[in-house]
């Protein structure tokens, strides 16, 4: 992506443009709450700052984050190793693009994780949420997962820590929960 | 101002934004100290007319001259300023038995500007005083550091919002009316309503699309216009993202750049080293709030924001 376009991004999340992936997360986290809630700094501009408004706001935030994850995916993370060994042994190294054929589910996000040495209670404090819930996001037990627009958020946060693009994981994922929930 | 051209080498900085009681000259008085402490000769000026106490925050109880004499007497400023019992650090007191602010006159307070832009020191530190009159944001405006103060509570972002959105209006209006472009501005904002108009950045945005001249004497003079945000008196971390929340609707409401500079914490010490006479950042210089200051201070002076706890 062209360098001014990734600044605007950068700036919609108010973010310096050395930002790194967590910066990015964290920001459009704060921000995605302020804007989407009803925040007593919010409240004293009223019809000054009205509801049209705040869409757009969120609109670009949503944007800028998915924006710059993109840009993001191109750089080396944590897990990149991975893509290279363990998911797409023959090939990896020629052809880094096979990352995005990763397989979407609980098992095989947990698969990841663990070779990335990653632990649940990391991506538990970092994002506030509890380690019993990440468990069960792995272990597809639908039934003890939240509301999809709420599951969305996790499966997102859970695939940025990991370095994965989350579009796709949050796709697949919710295909199969939505399955899910249609037989109950 | 505008026309004001820079022979100076020192600084001006205001601390301001609205509300009373927010720690506006407590924290004149430890960013004036920190500086001194780094070496710089710092002049302290007391603008709080009818509130004036800075000079307090230094262990003086009955300032020998003050700003009175430069409104009723004609008193040149640079021989008003009295020496304290701290290195490096001057203060111009305030006027204790107060003139009224809109006793003012026009003149006697472009005479005050001058003199202030003239004061011998590598760092002027001016107190205001509460509210958004036209004197304290005109006073604000001349600094090149323009500092906010607010708490964590609805009155004072309330307050904040209004006294960063009429120094900029009076910004704008001066700038407008010094270029001859004042009634077209006044006209459209009369007629607001016809041109689809809800709020001051909606005018300076319409303004600058339909006149282009507007826009680039707008976008030159505004360039210099950065706030900086700092939020007292907070006590835990909720408190501390407040700041970066005010920040971001601030920027998005107004358009203008903010700084979200620092957050110093509450402490009993504040009060304390008042009734103690001696200056906070000299007593105090272990505690939490005294780093903050000094954090505070390096990030206006770097122009970064100050760093937010993680994982909220
Ligand atoms: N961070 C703080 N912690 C505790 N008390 C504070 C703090 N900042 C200011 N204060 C106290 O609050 C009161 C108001 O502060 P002051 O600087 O006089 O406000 P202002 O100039 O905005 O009216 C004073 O008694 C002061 O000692
Ligand atoms: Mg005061």
């Amino acid at each position: 992506m062209v360098k001014d376009e990734l600044k605007k991004y950068f700036e919609m999340l108010e973010l310096p443009p050395d930002a790194s992936l967590r910066d990015i997360h964290n920001s459009y986290l704060r921000l995605k709450k302020l804007y989407a809630g009803d925040s007593i700094v919010l409240a004293p501009l009223g019809e000054e700052f009205p509801e049209k408004k705040r869409k757009k706001v969120l609109d670009e935030i949503e944007e800028a984050h998915l924006k710059l994850l993109a840009a993001k995916k191109d750089e080396p993370s944590r897990t990149a190793f991975l893509f290279e060994d363990a998911l797409s042994p023959e090939k990896a190294s020629s052809q880094p693009e096979k990352a995005v054929d990763l397989p979407t589910t609980g098992p095989s996000l947990r698969k990841i994780r663990e070779k990335a040495g990653v632990d649940l209670s990391e991506i538990s404090k970092e994002f506030k949420v509890r380690i019993e819930l990440l468990k069960s996001l792995e272990e597809e037990r639908f039934e003890a997962l939240p509301e999809a627009i709420y599951l969305k958020v996790h499966l997102k946060n859970y695939a940025v820590f990991l370095g994965l693009n989350p579009a796709k994981i949050i796709d697949e994922y919710l295909q199969r929960y939505q399955a899910w929930k249609k037989k109950k | 101002m505008a026309q004001t051209t820079k022979v100076r080498e020192g600084e001006i900085w205001a601390v301001g934004g609205g509300k009373g009681g927010t720690g506006k000259t407590f924290i004149t008085s430890s960013v004036g100290t920190y500086l001194a402490k780094k070496g710089k000769n710092v002049v302290l000026v007391d603008m709080d007319i009818g509130g004036a106490n800075l000079h307090s925050f230094f262990g003086i109880s009955r300032p020998q001259k003050s700003l009175t004499s430069f409104f009723e007497k004609g008193a040149s400023l640079s021989d008003l300023v009295v020496k304290t019992d701290f290195d490096n650090i001057a203060l111009i007191t305030g006027d204790i038995h107060s003139i009224a602010s809109d006793k003012i006159t026009f003149s006697q307070k472009l005479k005050l500007f001058r003199q202030i832009m003239k004061l011998n020191a590598q760092n002027v530190v001016i107190d205001l005083s509460a509210g958004s009159h036209n004197n304290t944001l005109d006073t604000f405006l001349i600094a090149d550091r323009m500092i906010v103060v607010l708490v964590p509570e609805v009155i004072a972002i309330e307050n904040v919002y209004h006294f960063i959105k009429n120094s900029l209006f009076r910004k704008v209006k001066k700038t407008l009316k010094e270029y001859g472009f004042k009634e077209i501005a006044q006209h459209i904002w009369d007629h607001r309503q016809n041109y689809g108009i809800n709020n001051l950045k909606e005018l300076i945005d319409y303004l600058k699309d339909s006149f282009s001249y507007i826009g680039t004497i707008l976008d030159h003079e505004l360039a210099s216009f950065k706030i900086h945000l700092v939020l007292n008196m907070v006590r835990n971390n909720n408190d501390i993202l407040l700041g970066a929340s005010i920040k971001s609707v601030m920027m998005k409401y107004l358009g203008v750049p903010i700084q979200y500079s620092g957050y110093i914490e509450y402490n009993d010490a504040v009060w304390k080293s008042v009734r103690e006479g001696r200056p906070f950042m000299l007593n105090y210089m272990a505690t939490g709030c005294a780093k903050q200051i000094e954090i505070f201070v390096e990030n206006m002076i770097k122009g970064k924001d100050v760093s937010l706890p993680v994982g909220f």
